[in-house]
Formats: C-alpha cells, structure tokens, sequence
C-alpha cells in the first residue's frame, strides 16, 4: 500500500530523496565530521528553516487545502517551543543548583532545591514560586507529552468553537489572530509564570550532554529536524492525497456543497486544524533549542502572518511549495538583515537593506499575490507542461 | 483666649481703632527678656500682646523674628532687625546702622517656639487684607491640620469676603473641629457636616478619626472601642494571627526551617548532629527529629508543634479597635465615611463611563473606515492601521511648518483625510481592484502594503516617539466634582466621533453616492446594469474609508504617541470592532465600538494594575461572543446574510 | 402507502416577507414529481428547508418509516439519511477530476477516521465507473470537472446524485442550459432514478416538465396551488391566472 502511495506522488519520492542528500551532505560537510567546511552557527540556521520548513507545510495544509487562513499557528509553533523549554530550562537549573548546593555541609531536602531552581528562573521576575503550569517541568517525557498535548488541545476547543458557529473566511483569519494576540498578551505578563517578556533561555544547553560540544549538539538536532520534516511531509502527503485531501479541498472551494453530501465539515476542519497546530508545536520543540532562546514576541501576531507570506509566496496547494517559500523567504530573510546585502548607492542616497528589507519584502509579496497566485511553485507547472 | 485675641484683630483690620498710640518697640520693651530669651511657654504672652496690639509692624517682626534675624543692643535693650549686615528699625523698617557683632545679642528662639511664632503668623495672614496671602494661609493650616489653628481660623470665618475662601475656611474649620473638639457632641455634629464631601481631604479626615489598631487578647477587651472582631482564617490568615501572637509576646516564635538549619550547622559533631549522620539530613522530617534532639539537649529552643500552634491562635481573639476611644465618634466617622463612599463610587462610576465613552469614541473613529470598507465592497484592509499612522504623522509634519498649534490642527485634519484618500484610491486601483472575490488574498495583499508602509515611516521618521501637540485649549480637563473628571481632548475625539457618525449616515442615506453605495453593496451585478459604475463606487469607498483613517490618525496622535507602530496597535481592536458590531452597517460598528469600549474600560477596573491581563481577557470575551452572535450585534438577516 | 418525505404546515419569514406560508406536501418512496411555479413562490426555500439549510419558524418535516424529524437535524446528517440535492448552478468540486467527484458523493462512512482509513476497492471503482458511464462522463474520468461543459457540470453534478444512492433527490433545474438532446438524456436518467427512488425536480421549463410525464404540484407565494397531472394543473383556472397566464403573456 505505501509503495501505492509513493508510486502515486513521484514528488514525495523526489523529496524525501533530496532531503536525505542535502542531509547526509551537510552532516559530512560540519564541524562535528571535522571538515569544518560548513560552521555550526550555519548548521544551526539550516536546522532552525527545517523547523520552519515542517511548520509552513503545517500551514499548508491547513490553509492551501482546507482553506483555513489561520493566523495562529506560529502560536502553536510557540507553545511547543515554551513546552519544550520549560523542561530544557528546569533540568538544566537543577544541574547548576545541584552542583552549588552540593558543597553544603549538610545535603539539601527536596524543598530546597526547588525553591533554589525557581528562585534561579524566577528571579528576573521577582518571584520565587512554581507555577502551577510547571508542574510536569521535571520531567521530559510528560512536558514532551505537553509539547503535543497543550497546542493541540488549544486547537481543539478554539476550533470547536469556531467551526461550531460556523466562522469562516476573513472572519475565522481575525478570530485566529485575536487569539494569538491574546496569547502573546498573556505571556507578556510577569505573572503568567513563563518570565514574562524575558521569556525562556539557555535553551541550547541540553541537560545531560554539557560534555558534548556545540557542534555535535547541532548536527544531532539538524538530523532531527530534517527527519521530522521528511517523516511530516510524508504524514501530509499521506493525508492530502486520496479521499480526505478530496473531501478537504471540496471543503476549501465548496463547503455547503461537502455538507450536503453528507460529509460533517465540522469535524474534518478540526481535524486539520489540531493536526496541523500539533505538528507545528512539533517543529517549535525542534526549532527553539537550536535558537537558544524563547520569548513572546516570537507569538505575536506578526510571526503569523509572515507564516502565511512564507506559504504564498511558495505556492499554496502543494506541500513542497510551502518548503521552497519557507526555506527561501526565512535565508533570504536572514541575509538580508543579517547586512549579507550589500547596500545600494544611488549617489543622492544609500538603500541599506537592514532597513529597506522589509519594505522589498512586503511589496513582492503584494506583486506575488497579484502577479503570481501560485508562488514559486507554481513554476513547476510549467517545467512539467514542457516535458512531455 | 486666643478667640478673643482674633477678634480684636479682625476689628482692628476692619476700622482700625485711633486708642492705640503704642510703638512696637514699647510692647517688647514690655516683655524684654521673654524676647530674648523666649520659653516655649513663655512666648505665648509676648505673642498675646503683640496682637492685642494690633500694629501691622507685628507682622515683619513675626517673621523676622521666627527667621532668626531680631537683636537687642547691649547698651539700651532695644530691639532691632539685623539683615545683611544693616540693622533695621521695628517700627518704621528704615535703616539705622550696621550690624556690629560686638555690642548685639541675637535673640535665638528654639523649635518650639518657632513653631509657635508660625502659628501666631497665621493668625495675622489669615486676616490679611491681601487674599493670596490669606489662600496661603489657609493652604498652610489645611497642610498642617494642628488643634491650634482650629480657634483663630474659626474666628477669621466672619469677616471673610471672598465667599469660595470663606467656603473653604468653614470646611476646614469642620475638618478641624471633627479631629479636635473637646467634646463628643461638638465633633459628632462637625463629622456631621463633612458627610457628603467627596473631597480626598475630607476621607483622610475621617480616616484618621477611624484609624485603627491590630490588637490580640486572651478575651475581647471591654475598655477598648472595637472596630471588628477577626476570623481566623477569613480576615486573616493563621501565619499572620500567629505572627501577632509571637509580636504580643503571648506565644513563642516558630523555629523557621532556615533557624533550624542554623542549628544543626552550628552543632554538627563528627559528622552527625544528635544521633543522625549528616548525610542523612536531606528530608525536613529528619531535620526536625535531630533538631527536637538538640532542642531536648538545651541546644536550641524548641520548635512550635502544629497543635501548639492552633491552640494559641484558638484561645485568643484577634481584633482591630480605634485609637479614637469614644465610640459615639467613631460611629458616626463610620457612618459619614460610608455615605461619601457610596458616592464617590457613583462618581467613579460616573467617572469610568466618561472614559469608556471617549475609548469608544476612538475605536468607533478607528473602525468606522475598515468597516465601510468591509462591509461594502467586502475587503479586509491589513492596511488601514497604517492609514491611522499616515494621517497621525501627516499631523506631525504639519506641526513642523505651521507653528500655531490651533491652525495646524485645522489645517492637519483635512490634509491628512487628502493623503489618506489617495492612498487609498491607489491601492484600491494597483491591487485591490484586481483581488475582488478573493478576500482571503486581499487580506495579505494589504498586509504586504501594511509591512512595507510601516518600515517606510520607520525609515523616514525614524523608531522614536513623535509628539503631535494639541492646542492649549485642549489642556486641562472638565471636571464636574472631585472625582468625576474628562479631559478637553477626549470631549473634542468624542465630538469628532459624533461628527464622523452625522456625516457617514448623511452620505450613505441622503446622497446620490450613498445610494449608489448601497446599491452596489447589495447587488453589484444589477447595480452595474442600472448604469452604476461599480468600479467608481469601490474606488470612492476605498478613498472614504481611507480618509476617515487618516482623521481618526490626527486624533488619536493627538493624545497618544505617534510612531510607526502605532497602526498595529489599533488594527486588531478595529476589526474586533467591526467583527463585534455586525458587518455592512453603522451602527452596528457604533455599537461594537461601545461595548470594545466600555468592556475594555470595565476590565480594567477589575484589574487596575495590570492592562495586559484586561486585554488579553477582553479577547477572550469576544472570541466567546462570536459563538453566541456569529454575525455580530446588529446582524442582517433573510437571504442577504447567506454569503 | 406511507410516505418518504410529509412537510406540514411549514412557514418561514425573512424580515417580515413570508417565503413558505403554511406548506404541507408528501412524497412517496419512489416517485417522479415537478415542482412548478412562478419566482419567488418559494421552491428553493421549500428545498433549503427539507435540507436543513434554513430553519422553518413552524410546522413539521418528518422523514421515513421511522417518523424522524428532520427539524432537529443538521445539513450533513439529512444527507446521510437519504437526501440528495442537486442545485439550481451546477456545483462542482472544479479543481478535483470527475473521478474525484463521484469518489466522494460515492455512498461509503462519511466520518473522518473512515475517510482518512479509506482503501480504493474495485467494488467501489465499478459503482463508480457505472455511475460515469450512466451519465456520459466515462472518457472524461481524469480530467478536472472545471473543464467540462456547462451540460457536462449538470450531468456530473446528478451523477453525483446518484452515486450517493439517496432515496429522496431533490434536483433544481436539470434541464437549464442543455441542448435538447442532452435534456432528453437528463429526462431519461431521471426516471430511470425514479424507479426506486423519489425524485422531486424543481423546473420552468413545461416542455421538459411534459416529457417527465409526471404528477406535479404548482407552489405559489409559498404554499400549494394545486396538484396533479400536467393536463389537470394547466387546465386549472388559478393556476393559468397565477401562472401560466404571465408566463404566456
């Protein structure tokens, strides 16, 4: 049945095929093989826009398929990487204060040490106490089950809601966007138990491994991320094709028509919907141990939005299309801020990319909506209509 | 005596009476030695003389006399001013010589007395024929509140022209009299008087009269006034019972656990305190057991059991009773304190509708566009918060050429609806126009042109706070009593708001465009056979909705800061607004605004301190909301609401 | 004989106008009946309210052996007790292949797991195929139903209609846009159906209506005006003054 599956969608084959070359490639070419051709910063980055990668196909899904413009699955995105980062940050401080507490004269209780490691993380905001929410910190496999559990629950009860009262369109986008705000908002409070806009940190120090260097830290969670990403586009593509990705997209053209055939719209919309956001709290739990820290600017509403940019101007309908545009836009994104460009001279005035990057970027993507509805996918379509 | 001192004053300010031919030299000639050496009891009579004197040179030499600066020359006794080393006559303030250190005597009245010479000033000032100097008077004793000045402020009631002064000199006197009257009936009947004041000085008054103490006993004391009786463990929690208990010093003080540690550290003997080994000491219950075996050795006090504990807190009552003793007093502050409560929280809540009005106010002129825009030609505009920042900034740089605060308002609002309009116009024609019947993509069109815009300001105005400066005019507030106040900026948003409102309901309902508007909102496809020009109709939609942006942009820069992040700020309450009211329809974004409005204003009442929470619940709120009224409060219904 | 499908005494305003006024009409388990009446007389609202698409404001709408209420349910739940609708502008899944199309309308559990779990069988691609050749649509399996023709929508759309196997089809203008030997087609597919099915179609056009050849029920400002066959109704002076009197003038 599966040699069916990739047999029907020759573009899995070919995409599983090229990840696992450009994986194998970079692995050999990194520090931690000792060719150093490639640094770990780097090898960081190419990890941190796999992540992206998986959560734009995420993305794609739920929108370029289901036609759900949600602007709220950077939230989820986020709430895997704060789920992630409580445990990272937990056990971590627990090492430090272990090791301080350990040259007491008399062994600390238990109450100690707990109150040394929230005082440790909770200094910055003036408190001491665990909140209630850190309650599974201590332990990786029930926060890694959280990883899964909270967005997806999340997506559950905002998308029942949602789809119950049937909101859909522009409606269902700002609802999505108002509970990313919400969100955000809240975390940005000092007591909403998460350190407030200082956010989590030291993320990249994984509990465990303090003997083992960067480099191979690095390398292990870039295999990771590429293998999460092969595993979810296949999970994807799986879904999409065949009779669900039909119901689906009859969802996206034609919802009342779907419902009058008797399928219950409803349900098939939450299920894409907390997939989608699970599998995006996936790619956060991989993407924010690379990036060291975590914070809730990372929620706002904007990382939303620029989510979706990634997925248009990739091209929507296709998964690989959501890879392309995420993997483009985020590097070329990096280079130009990161001053990669360099500046333009006009004689009367210099165009410095830093700032003039996402003045370009917003007005191509208004040139790619009207220009170029398919994205840079879409020129796949015309490399395959010449072929035969 | 004092009274009647004042009283002599006020006649003597009022017809100066010809009997008295007294220098002021001869009345301190009197009192030699009490001036040079005054005693805190002493000065009293001096200053008794003084004023019964009634000379207007009294009061320089109060002054000059609390500064420090009167002296007496060794060979006669007289008395002189010494300032900048000239020595001045009392009576006649000419000079008369040089100060020579050798043959003077400084007369060096102490603190006490100072404060006395003060209080006797204010007497004077409080007479005096100058009205600042009395208001300054006043502002003093107000300052001050001493059960001195009850008698001489009481006196200068009568004689007061100025009714506003005299009001307050007889609230103050109230005042005064509640916190100092000899007798229970004289301050029930002055607290009396103050209930219904809503003034802070007034509840800090009575606030004091009800001040009270924690107190803790083994049986409620008869011979203290009561304020309540506390529950443990309702009105306060057990540590903190326990803790007065230890402060009482009727029970012993808990042993913490750092105390504890302390112990054992302290005892640690080879390895083992008591009988256990160090090691071992890693569990509270095993530290208490080695610690209860230092504390049976003497070592260290012992530790308070939790039964112990609970009986102590059982077998004492905890309770708050005044410091004022007489109970008749304090029930009548409680009641009077009641009373202005009840109305100052009318007033506040009053007060908090005001605000709420002028928020919605804003939200409805931030709204009002996007929903004309939305509801018509069914485009979500990412963008509009952008317009909100080009018209605030088009304000700003208009301030840079047009100096006058007043005229580069006028001039501002109608530019910034020109700027906006056609920028409007624009988008609508380059991209907008081209997306129709794809909502979804115009709705990240626009936020493409919303990004770009909003580095563009970023680049040219740079990221810090620009200010956008209201005509004075506009300064200060209206205030209604003592808690009820609005400011003039908010009433002129609020009336531009009002304004807004007239107008679109005008040009919707009684034009030819409104018309035209409508049609196309309608029925774009029969609109256009009637000879409509759909086309014309989005594009002067756009504009308008556009313009309206821009206004609302001068406005709103007109109380808050304008940066080019501003537009985010305002975009999602925008759309919540318009999502909230019921899409297609003024009033309905009327009415979304006001409850955005009066929502947000009444959570953060609930959560004074932290706006964050108050926004982030208020989302909350209206994501439920949308479950309730998907189509929003004013909906359409029939077979126009069907898609 | 009991009946499929009674609607009684339903009524339905939209801000003060009364598009169903008291309307009470039954359908046998299989029958061919036409729906005729001038616009406005409320026949799509009549269709909207036994799919559940609109709520009545009163009156009953009971379904099948069991007597069940169909007030009560939602719009996919009808469709999954046996009624199929085919609209007035024939709607497709443009993007997906006339395949597609009749995959999904093809009777199988319609919940998500199932869906998701779903395996290709050769029973199923027969129906499939069989339904495809019913209507013409055999050679065109793989290409996207947006690029059929509007008579080809039309078709594919009632193909739809029968691969869901419902046993109440309630078709909206089948005929509109076809040449007339399509409509002779469409007329034939029709009443095969009707065999073992009820179909109810929604038509202005009589010519069509006549050669159904069926009983017929004229609406009229949301209510019955009269019933029977063809010759009774257009005999029948109401009716001519109603409708057939405008339509001819």
């Amino acid at each position: 049945m599966r040699k069916t599956f990739l047999m029907q969608n020759p573009s899995v084959l070919w995409f599983i095929s090229l990840l696992a070359v450009f994986t194998i490639a970079v692995t050999l070419m990194s520090e931690a093989t000792g060719v150093s051709l490639i640094s770990t910063s780097f090898i960081k980055t190419l990890g941190k826009t796999l992540c992206l990668c998986l959560v734009a196909i995420a993305m794609d899904v739920v929108w370029g398929y289901c036609g759900i413009l949600s602007l709220g699955h950077f939230a989820f995105f986020g709430i895997g990487g704060y789920a992630i980062g409580m445990w990272l940050m937990y056990a971590r401080t627990e090492t430090i204060v272990a090791q301080s507490l350990a040259s007491q004269p008399i062994p600390p209780t238990s109450q100690e040490i707990s109150d040394a490691i929230g005082n440790q993380i909770f200094g910055v905001v003036g408190s001491s106490e665990f909140p209630m929410i850190w309650a599974f910190a201590d332990n990786l496999f029930l926060q890694l089950l959280m990883v899964v559990l909270v967005p997806g629950l999340l997506a559950l009860v905002f998308g029942w809601l949602a789809f119950r009262s049937r909101v859909t369109g522009v409606y269902l986008s700002i609802l999505t966007q108002a509970m990313t705000l919400a969100l955000a908002l809240y975390l940005f409070q000092n007591d909403s138990g998460l350190r407030g806009n200082n956010g989590l940190s030291g993320l990249q120090n994984i509990p465990g491994f303090e003997d083992t260097s960067q480099a191979t830290i690095s390398i292990v969670f870039f295999m990771a991320s590429a293998l999460a990403l092969g595993a979810g586009y296949v999970f994807f593509a799986w879904i999409v094709s065949g009779k669900m990705g039909s119901v689906v997209k009859g969802i996206r053209d034609n919802e009342a028509r779907v419902r009058f055939l008797g399928y219950h719209v409803e349900s098939y919309k939450l299920f894409i919907f907390t997939t989608t956001a699970v599998v995006a709290a996936i790619s956060g739990a991989l993407y924010y141990p690379q990036a060291g820290i975590i914070n809730p600017g990372e929620i706002a509403p904007i990382a939303s939005i620029y989510l979706a940019v990634w997925v248009a101007i990739g091209g929507r309908g296709r998964l690989y299309g959501a890879v392309i545009g995420a993997a483009f836009v985020s590097l070329l994104s990096s280079w130009f801020t990161g001053g990669g460009a360099p500046d333009i001279n006009l004689g009367f005035y210099t165009i410095q990319w830093t700032d003039w990057w996402l003045v370009l970027l917003g007005l191509s993507f208004v040139a790619v909506t009207l220009f170029f509805p398919k994205g840079i996918g879409g020129l796949f379509d015309y490399l395959v209509r010449k072929q035969p | 005596m004092i009274r009647l001192l004042v009283l002599a004053l006020a006649l003597y300010l009022t017809a100066p009476p010809a009997g008295f031919a007294q220098s002021l030299q001869d009345v301190l000639q009197t009192h030699r030695d009490e001036v040079l050496k005054p005693g805190r009891r002493s000065v009293g009579i001096v200053l008794d003389d003084l004023v019964a004197s009634g000379l207007p040179q009294a009061l320089p030499f109060l002054e000059a006399w609390r500064d420090r600066e009167i002296v007496q020359r060794d060979s006669d006794g007289l008395f002189f001013r010494a300032r900048k080393q000239s020595l001045y006559d009392l009576d006649t303030g000419e000079v008369i010589g040089v100060f020579e250190k050798n043959n003077l005597t400084a007369s060096r009245p102490n603190g006490g007395v100072r404060r006395a010479i003060a209080n006797a000033l204010v007497q004077f000032q409080m007479s005096d024929p100058d009205i600042v100097k009395r208001r300054a008077a006043v502002d003093a004793v107000a300052r001050s509140m001493d059960a001195s000045q009850l008698e001489p402020l009481a006196a200068s009631i009568d004689a007061e022209a100025d009714a506003a002064l005299k009001a307050r000199k007889s609230r103050l006197v109230s005042m005064l009299r509640a916190l100092f009257e000899d007798t229970t009936n004289a301050r029930v009947e002055a607290i009396n008087t103050l209930a219904g004041d809503l003034s802070v000085d007034v509840r800090a008054v009575l606030n004091k009269v009800l001040a009270s103490e924690a107190g803790v006993a083994a049986k409620l004391p008869d011979n203290e006034n009561i304020a309540r009786v506390l529950e443990v463990g309702e009105d306060i929690t057990a540590e903190n019972a326990y803790a007065w208990l230890v402060e009482a010093e009727l029970a012993p003080p808990l042993v913490s656990n750092a105390q504890i540690r302390d112990a054992l550290l302290t005892n640690i003997n080879s390895g083992m305190v008591g009988t256990l080994p160090v090691a071992a000491l890693n569990t509270e219950a095993a530290r208490a057991l080695a610690y209860d075996q230092l504390a049976a050795e003497g070592l260290a006090p012992p530790r308070v059991k939790e039964a112990e504990r609970a009986n102590a807190i059982a077998e004492h009552v905890f309770y708050l009773a005044y410091t004022e003793p007489d109970p008749a007093i304090t029930d009548a502050a409680q009641k009077a304190l009641t009373a202005i409560e009840t109305k100052v929280a009318l007033s506040q809540t009053v007060d908090l509708g005001l605000d709420a009005l002028s928020l919605a106010s804003i939200y409805f002129l931030a709204a009002i566009g996007l929903a004309i825009t939305f509801g018509v030609m069914g485009v979500i505009n990412m963008a509009h918060g952008e317009f909100i920042m080009m018209g605030a900034y088009t304000g700003f740089v208009v301030q840079q050429f047009v100096p006058d605060y007043t005229v580069s308002i006028v001039v501002a609002l109608p530019l910034a609806f020109a700027i906006t309009f056609a920028a409007g116009v624009l988008m609508e024609r380059l991209v907008i126009r081209h997306l129709y019947q794809r909502p979804l993509e115009t709705l990240l069109a626009t936020f493409g042109i919303s990004i770009a815009l909003q580095q563009l300001a970023k680049n040219i105005f740079g990221t810090q706070a620009r200010p956008l400066t209201s005509p004075e005019w506009l300064d200060g507030a209206l205030a209604f009593n003592d808690v009820i106040a609005i400011s003039y900026i908010r009433i002129a948003i609020f009336a531009l708001a009002l304004m807004f409102l007239a107008l679109i309901l005008f040009v919707l309902k009684r034009t030819r465009l409104g018309l035209e508007v409508r049609a196309v909102t309608q029925n774009p496809g029969m609109a256009a056979s009637m000879g409509i020009n759909p086309d014309r109709i989005n594009m002067l939609t756009f504009g308008l909705g556009s313009g309206i942006a821009g206004i609302a942009g001068v406005a709103i820069g007109l109380y808050a800061k304008v940066t080019s992040e501003m537009g985010a700020d305002y975009i999602v309450q925008s759309f919540m607004t318009v999502v909230v009211g019921g899409v297609g329809n003024v009033w309905g974004t009327l009415a979304g605004a006001s409850m955005i409005g009066f929502l947000q204003k009444g959570i953060e009442w609930l959560y004074p301190s932290n706006t964050l929470a108050a926004q982030t619940y208020m989302i909350l709120f209206i994501i439920l909301f949308i479950q309730f009224r998907p189509k929003g409060i004013v909906a359409l219904k029939g077979r126009a609401a069907a898609d | 004989m009991s009946m499929l499908l009674e609607v009684n005494g339903v009524s339905v305003t939209f801000d003060g106008f009364r598009a169903i006024n008291n309307l009470s009409i039954n359908f046998a388990p299989a029958e061919l009946r036409a729906i005729i009446g001038p616009n406005g007389a409320g026949k799509t609202t009549f269709m909207d309210i036994v799919t559940g698409k609109t709520k009545p404001d009163e009156g009953s709408v009971v379904w099948g052996e069991k007597n069940i209420s169909l007030l009560g349910l939602s719009e996919s739940q009808i469709a999954r007790v046996g009624i199929g609708r085919k609209f007035q502008k024939p709607t497709v899944f443009e993007a997906q292949s006339v395949r597609q199309n009749l995959a999904m309308a093809l009777k199988t559990p319609r919940g998500p797991l199932a869906v998701l779990m779903h395996k290709k069988t050769k029973k199923n691609a027969e129906r499939i195929e069989a339904v495809a050749e019913q209507i013409g649509l055999y050679d065109s399996m793989t290409s996207t139903a947006g690029a059929l023709s509007h008579g080809q929508k039309q078709w594919l759309e009632i193909g739809m209609l029968l691969a869901q196997q419902p046993r109440l089809m309630l078709v909206d203008e089948p005929a509109a846009g076809m040449t007339p030997d399509e409509r002779e087609k469409t007329t034939n597919i029709l009443k095969a159906a009707a065999k073992t099915t009820a179909v109810v179609v929604v038509e202005h056009d009589m010519d069509f209506v006549r050669r159904l050849d069926c009983k017929v029920t004229v609406l009229h400002e949301g209510a019955v005006l009269a019933e029977g066959s063809l010759d009774y109704v257009t005999s029948n002076q109401t009716v001519i003054d109603v409708y057939l009197g405008r339509a001819h003038a």
